[in-house]
């Protein structure tokens, strides 16, 4: 199935896109999602542990809440991944 | 009464906030300002990409406010919340906190609880510029699900 990872805060570096388009196999969960955006990291900026302690530590969102790692995830859905936060 | 955004640096203002806490005639204002410091972690700053999920953070903003007037008990409340979203200078403005209140000892705690429950769980993330063109993403809070 087809999934849109929309990026924000250090994940913007891994597209030029702000989003990567991800193709998972059927009756995926979150984790696996997380799982796959592990592996992008590793394979992008292997000598990067920074960006991938951030990936391992990101949540994720669907419709602007954050859903657990056993959330089953549907065709075309459009999920935000969120490195751990800091503003202010 | 409520306001909260994301804007632009061009757009955040002092001016604003104020206009919008004067025109509720409460006993007590409180403006906290944060702004670009020179250093940190040793190196010298010269600006922050603040970057934003608009719409979580907006309604992250609301909870907080909501969650503010229950815990504190608070009366007539008045709170302004704007945060800066792309490339802000140093020295330049990326957050406007401006509440207000019946009394001044209310003000205190209703600011701070704003500012700090946006650092524990609003998602902005700050980019540090360097001097010499280094650049870091900051490490920061891991969100957790609501329970």
């Amino acid at each position: 199935m087809k999934i849109k990872v929309e990026l924000f805060g250090v994940c913007r570096e891994l597209s030029d896109q702000d989003h990567l388009n991800l193709e998972l196999s059927d009756n995926s969960e979150i984790k696996d999602l997380r799982e796959q955006m592990v592996q992008i990291v590793k394979k992008k900026f292997p000598e990067n542990n920074n960006y991938l302690e951030m990936v391992k530590k990101s949540a994720f969102s669907v419709k602007d809440e954050i859903v657990e790692d056993a959330y089953q995830l549907q065709n075309n859905d459009s999920i935000s991944i969120i490195p751990p936060i800091g503003g202010g | 009464m409520f306001h909260c955004d994301v804007v632009d640096i061009k757009e955040i203002s002092l001016d604003k906030a104020q206009k919008f806490i004067e025109s509720h005639k409460c006993g007590a204002s409180l403006f906290f300002i944060g702004t670009v410091r020179d250093h940190n972690n040793e190196k010298e700053v010269t600006g922050i990409t603040y970057d934003s999920h608009d719409a979580m953070v907006k309604k992250s903003f609301e909870e907080i406010y909501n969650e503010a007037i229950k815990k504190l008990d608070l009366q007539h409340p008045v709170a302004f919340v704007e945060h800066a979203k792309g490339y802000v200078p140093l020295g330049g403005i990326s957050i406007i906190i401006a509440v207000a209140c019946k009394h001044r000892r209310q003000v205190y705690d209703f600011s701070r609880f704003i500012i700090e429950e946006i650092k524990k769980r609003t998602p902005i993330w700050k980019k540090e510029h360097y001097t010499g063109e280094d650049a870091q993403w900051l490490d920061g809070e891991k969100l957790e699900i609501k329970k």
